[in-house]
């Protein structure tokens, strides 16, 4: 007879095993009961560890605060710093910030005039200290507030505050104002300080008009950012030489600090034109310091009802052609007075007007005769590097090329202070002094060590809360230690418990199973006997466990609920680790049982036969 | 004449324990199928030996020939080849599919009831559960009432009983019973012995019955086998199962 299915006698022996243990109920009990009390406090460790740890975590991670990363100290960073930090994996937010004493800014209540000075933070879009702190990311015209500025202010969101930033220029006390709404208020926890956010380019703003500047686009008036002029002297012109007393007074209060003879050969050098015989020549200068406007203002008023000429000039610009040759260029600017006394032609731009414009005619030079181009290029290596294509409005008898003296005193005040050279309009104009800090935000907490040893190797000392994440990390890394320690400790007892009763149990069932085997079964289908029976007590005992873990988890939230936010546990396991710690269980079980299958196998079904 | 279902020329098995030797030799040993044959023969004989060989549970030391045929149709099954191979799959599907067992005290699974018990050697077959055939089988032998029972709350008779109704449930072609009265008084072996013999015969199964009783054989046994056992030395004792001529007492 042929049987009607295929046989598969293997799926009768989960089956098997189970009514084994259930008709030998005691001595499963005592084992569920035994792997219960092994596994239960395992995971109630597991969650206390990974609840707490997640717990602090939270804590930080919540807060930006702990994300920031400021410099320590004030610094100058170009704006291509900020385009490459910007682009570092894990910066989340990054925003330049002005000098610290630059940014503050009188607040005044519009209805009540109440008057209080705050910080002024620049913000941007993605701002996470904003953001998470309850706060949109104010607009043009727009501010947020810090809780609490805005408590002194008696402000909330959607009120109207002016602010106002004042200057001194010589004696005179300026004061710019403009009105702003109040977009939002921060909550508490981003920072107990008054301070005030807003756009970058308000901040930017509030800088330059602090610094005279003015800012068009605001009404605010104010200087224009043209570059002053410095010189390294002046040459003297006089048609009597002077007495010893005159020789003293005439420097006095000007600024200057010596007099001196000038040489002719050298002055011609300066002025690119010879001195003539009939005129006595002077060199006013002082020793290690530049000469301003101020300065030649002040001696030509002391020569008044002479006939003098002062000639400020420049000495040793560090000038180059296009060819990378060093190069000298004669300062020259008369008017129409002074080069008949100097018997000398009236340049093109006239005499000295003391500015660094008009614009346009600053960039003129005369060149020799034999110059053949109708432009010269210059290149002048100061503060940062510019390059001037100078027009070419006559040729002459001349050594050098003789450009206007007042483009020699921009250079020279190039040399100390950055400048830029608009091409187009042929002006200069002071470089903005560049930021002198930044806020950064990373991405996540555990961003911020790699993100500071990477400012570090620029060598820049910055202030994060490093500590207190690593502190957490340290901390999670220790408990992970001791949880395996103890886990260890409790898996290998357990495991001994398995191995044991399960050996045990196939000793017991010797006669069954040989029985088993004679009706039929392979050793292959006995060797899961004891497998099977591994894996549904260490299933029982998991759910048991499981059980236990969460009655004590509840318990343990419970009597700390009071130390805990809404939300936040001391005691509990993500999902994961649950599933971790079941699949590792039922492996364990499946090892343990291996043993016990083996012995299995080796079952003689004449045993069965023998029985007595 | 039919095809014999077991087949067995020149085999012979030695057993050694702690210095004496004991050697089983079968010079011949046939069952035909249907055929109530009887091993007959006091304890140490070798009697259980054989039925293990038979059971195809121990290997023969050497065997010039060991065949078994399920049935008419089909092919014979080379045993010595299979024990040289080791194929104890191929031994395990025989024993599954063609044998049934009665053993000395039932061989009852504790944990099973009596039902369950029952329907192993049919689920093992996997012809599913056993259902009518069960019922039936219960009924002819008084088992209604206890199917749910555990085996440990059953009496010795009960128990052999049920053991019966295992060893015939999945329709085996050959039944082994090894003493399956030793356990009971004389008026129940006979209940049992008669149980026994008409399922066989009713089912057409073939049955080998291994007993020290010869009386409870006689008159039941187509044929019966027996033993001659020599000490030859002091530590070497020979056993040779010969058959014996019908009515005659060993």
């Amino acid at each position: 007879m042929k049987h009607p299915v295929p046989a598969h006698p293997i799926r009768l022996i989960p089956g098997l095993a189970a009514s084994h243990l259930r008709h030998d109920w005691i001595l499963t009990l005592c084992l569920v009961v035994a792997l219960a009390a092994v596994i239960a406090p395992l995971l109630v460790l597991m969650g206390l560890k990974s609840g707490t740890i997640e717990t602090l975590r939270e804590r930080l991670v919540e807060d930006p605060v702990y994300r920031e990363i400021r410099p320590a100290h004030t610094r100058e960073f170009p704006s291509e710093w900020f385009e490459q930090v910007a682009r570092w994996p894990g910066v989340d937010f990054l925003t330049p910030t002005i000098l610290p004493l630059s940014s503050v800014l009188q607040v005044v209540h519009p209805q009540t005039g109440r008057s209080e000075l705050f910080d002024l933070i620049p913000t941007g879009p993605g701002d996470p200290l904003l953001l998470e702190n309850g706060a949109r990311i104010p607009g043009d015209g727009q501010l947020v507030l810090s809780a609490e500025a805005a408590r002194r202010m008696g402000v909330s969101a959607g009120d109207a505050l002016q602010v106002r930033v004042t200057r001194t220029r010589g004696t005179r006390t300026e004061e710019a104002r403009e009105t702003f709404q109040v977009l939002s208020v921060l909550d508490a926890r981003a920072g107990s300080l008054p301070r005030v956010y807003a756009p970058l380019d308000l901040v930017v703003d509030v800088e330059a008009y602090k610094e005279g500047y003015g800012a068009p686009d605001r009404g605010w008036a104010g200087d224009t950012p043209e570059p002053f002029l410095s010189f390294d002297g002046a040459i003297l012109l006089l048609e009597e030489p002077l007495d010893p007393i005159a020789r003293t007074g005439l420097i006095i209060n000007t600024g200057f600090a010596r007099l001196a003879d000038a040489d002719r050969q050298q002055s011609q050098q300066r002025l690119g034109v010879p001195v003539p015989e009939s005129l006595t020549v002077y060199d006013v200068f002082t020793p290690g310091s530049a000469v301003t406007v101020s300065n030649l203002r002040a001696i030509e008023q002391k020569l008044r009802g002479r006939e003098a000429v002062v000639l400020p000039y420049v000495d040793a610009l560090p000038l180059v052609d296009d060819q990378g040759r060093k190069m000298v260029l004669a300062g020259l600017s008369l008017s129409p007075r002074q080069a008949r006394l100097l018997q000398a032609p009236v340049p093109p731009w006239g005499g000295f007007t003391g500015r660094a414009a008009p614009a346009g005619e600053l960039t003129s030079v005369l060149v020799p005769k034999d110059h053949s181009s109708d432009s010269v290029q210059v290149v002048s290596d100061g503060a940062n590097t510019l390059t001037l294509h100078l027009d070419v409005v006559g040729a002459g008898d001349w050594q050098h090329p003789v450009v206007p003296v007042e483009l020699l005193g921009v250079l020279r005040t190039g040399t100390q202070r950055a400048l830029t050279y608009r091409a187009d309009t042929g002006s200069f104009e002071m470089a903005r002094g560049g930021y002198r800090g930044f806020r950064l935000y990373a991405q996540s907490i555990d961003d911020v060590p790699a993100l500071a040893a990477r400012l570090q190797e620029q060598g820049l000392e910055f202030v994060a809360q490093v500590e207190a994440i690593e502190r957490i990390q340290v901390l999670d890394e220790g408990l992970g230690r001791l949880f395996w320690l103890i886990a260890l400790l409790g898996i290998s007892g357990g495991t001994a418990v398995l191995v044991a009763s399960l050996y045990a149990a196939v000793e017991r069932l010797r006669r069954d199973l040989g029985v088993l085997r004679l009706l039929g079964l392979a050793r292959w289908h006995v060797f899961f006997f004891p497998v099977a029976q591994g894996v549904m007590i260490a299933a029982l005992g998991l759910l048991a466990a499981l059980g236990g873990y969460a009655s004590l988890a509840w318990a343990i939230n419970r009597t700390f609920a009071s130390e805990l936010a809404p939300g936040e546990r001391f005691c509990t396991l993500p999902g994961e680790q649950i599933l971790i710690a079941i699949a590792a269980t039922l492996a364990l079980a499946v090892l343990a049982s291996l043993v016990a299958a083996w012995r299995a196998t080796r079952i003689d079904p004449a045993e069965a036969i023998r029985e007595h | 004449m039919s095809t014999p279902m077991i087949r067995i020329t020149g085999l012979g098995k030695d057993r050694s324990q702690g210095g004496s030797v004991f050697t089983l030799e079968v010079p011949q040993f046939s069952v035909e199928p249907g055929e109530l044959v009887a091993v007959v023969g006091a304890s140490g004989c070798g009697k259980s030996t054989l039925l293990d060989i038979l059971a195809l549970v121990m290997a023969p030391t050497r065997a010039e020939d060991f065949g078994f045929r399920a049935g008419e149709a089909d092919s014979e099954h080379d045993i010595r080849r299979l024990w040289r191979l080791g194929d104890e799959a191929s031994l395990a599907a025989l024993r599954r599919d063609y044998l049934g067992y009665v053993l000395q005290t039932g061989g009852l699974l504790p944990f099973l009831s009596v039902r369950e018990n029952i329907e192993l050697s049919a689920r093992i077959r996997g012809c599913g559960p056993a259902g009518q055939r069960l019922y039936v089988l219960a009924e002819r032998l008084g088992l209604e009432g206890c199917l749910d029972r555990m085996p440990g709350a059953l009496s010795v008779g009960q128990r052999q009983r049920v053991a019966i109704a295992r060893a015939l449930v999945h329709a085996p072609r050959l039944v082994l019973a090894d003493e399956p009265t030793a356990a009971v008084d004389k008026a129940r072996a006979r209940a049992v012995m008669a149980d026994l013999e008409a399922l066989a015969r009713d089912e057409g199964v073939a049955v080998v019955l291994v007993t020290h009783d010869v009386d409870l054989v006689s008159g039941h046994a187509d044929r019966t086998y027996t033993f001659d056992v020599v000490q030859t030395s002091e530590n070497v004792t020979r056993s040779t199962c010969y058959p014996l001529q019908q009515g005659v007492a060993a």
